[in-house]
C-alpha cells in the first residue's frame, strides 16, 4: 500500500484515492510548428519512457480528493514517496540533484539555470 | 394531469432499529456547484455578496452562515448548501452577481443523494468502508473531504462532534448501494476496535 500526500489539497490516503498519470516532464516538441519536428523526436515524446531503479518522476492526481493533478517523486526500489509538488513545479532540488541515469540527464540543465549567476556581479 | 413530485433516491427506505448508528437520508437541502478563482478579489467578494459568507479558501473547510453553508471541494470549486426551496432563488443571485466574472454556478440539487450518521460508533462503522484515519484530530466538526468510500466517490462532511454527526454524499445512483452498506455493515455486532485487538461478538 502506498501512502501518498496531496500538495494541492494537503489530503493523505492510499494509493486507491489517488489515480497514477505517467510518467512527469514530457515536453511535447516543437508545438509552434508540428512541421519541423521529426520523425524520431515525435515517436520519442509518444512513446518512449524510463524506467529507472531508483528515483522516478511521476504524474498522479488527487483522484477522490480535490481532483487536481501533482507531481510526485517515488522511489522505485522501495516504493517510497519522496516528495509531491505542484504540477507548474520543478522537484526539490536536493531530489534532482539525487536523480540518476536519464533523470539526471534531463535535470542537469535545469539544475545549472538555477544555480545563482555569478556573471556581472560587480566586486 | 397529475403534479410532478419530488421523490429522493432513498424514499420509503427506513434503518432497522439494530443498528449501531442511526441513519437517514436528508432530502430537504438543495445544492449548487460553485466554481470560480479563489485568487479573484472579485469573484469572492461577489459570492459574499450574495450567500452572506467568505468562501472557505483553506483545504478541506467549511464556513457557514445562517442557513447557507459553503464546503471546500478544491482549490476553484465549493459546494453550496441551502433549504432546498431557495436553491432557485441563490442561484439567480449568484448567477446575476458573477455575470462579468470568469466561474461558474449549478444546481446540482439532485445529483448527490446525503446520508446523515449519527451516534458513537459513526466513524468506526465507517471506517470499515475508507481508509482515512477518522479518529485523529485533523477530522475535527466542519471538515469536509471527498475520499473513496466503499469503493465509490463520496464526500463526507463533519457536522459535529461529540455527539458524532456526519454527513456523507454519494451521487444518487450510488444511493441505495451506500444504504445497504449501511445495513450491512452498522450493526452493533459487527462493531470493529480500530486498533488493538478486536472484540469478539457474544454468540
Amino acid at each position: 500500500m502506498l501512502i501518498v500526500h496531496c500538495p494541492v489539497c494537503g489530503a493523505e490516503g492510499d494509493e486507491t484515492d489517488f489515480h497514477y498519470g505517467g510518467e512527469a516532464h514530457i515536453r511535447r516538441p516543437a508545438t509552434q510548428d508540428p512541421t519541423t519536428v521529426s520523425d524520431a523526436a515525435q515517436r520519442d515524446y509518444l512513446f518512449m519512457r524510463r524506467n529507472p531503479k531508483g528515483l522516478h518522476f511521476e504524474r498522479w492526481r488527487c483522484d477522490r480528493g480535490c481532483g487536481k493533478w501533482f507531481h510526485a517523486v517515488r522511489d522505485t526500489v522501495t516504493m517510497d514517496f519522496k516528495a509531491t509538488y505542484g504540477i507548474t513545479e520543478l522537484p526539490p532540488r536536493e531530489l534532482m540533484e539525487a536523480a540518476s541515469g536519464e533523470w539526471a540527464a534531463f535535470f542537469k540543465d535545469k539544475l545549472d539555470a538555477a544555480k545563482p549567476s555569478r556573471k556581472g556581479k560587480s566586486s | 394531469m397529475s403534479e410532478a413530485q419530488l421523490e429522493t433516491a432513498l424514499t420509503g427506505r427506513e434503518a432497522p432499529g439494530d443498528l449501531a448508528i442511526e441513519i437517514r437520508e436528508l432530502t430537504t437541502r438543495g445544492m449548487i456547484d460553485l466554481r470560480g478563482d479563489a485568487g479573484d478579489g472579485k469573484f469572492m467578494a461577489a459570492a459574499k455578496d450574495v450567500l452572506g459568507l467568505d468562501l472557505p479558501t483553506a483545504p478541506r473547510t467549511s464556513a457557514a452562515w445562517g442557513e447557507v453553508q459553503a464546503l471546500w471541494l478544491s482549490p476553484d470549486q465549493w459546494l453550496i448548501l441551502c433549504p432546498r426551496a431557495r436553491t432557485e432563488e441563490l442561484l439567480a443571485a449568484l448567477r446575476q452577481a458573477l455575470a462579468q466574472i470568469h466561474s461558474f454556478a449549478v444546481d446540482v440539487s439532485d445529483m448527490r443523494t446525503i446520508i446523515r450518521l449519527e451516534g458513537h460508533a459513526a466513524r468506526s462503522v465507517l471506517l470499515k468502508g475508507c481508509s482515512l484515519d477518522l479518529l485523529s484530530p485533523d477530522y475535527a466538526a466542519g471538515t469536509v473531504r471527498r475520499l473513496r468510500f466503499a469503493e465509490i466517490a463520496a464526500l463526507l462532511h463533519i457536522v459535529s462532534e461529540r455527539p458524532d454527526v456526519l454527513d456523507l454524499y454519494v451521487f444518487r445512483s450510488y444511493a441505495d448501494y451506500a444504504w445497504e452498506w449501511f445495513l450491512a455493515n452498522g450493526r452493533a455486532v459487527a462493531a470493529i476496535q480500530p486498533f488493538g485487538q478486536q472484540a469478539v461478538p457474544a454468540v
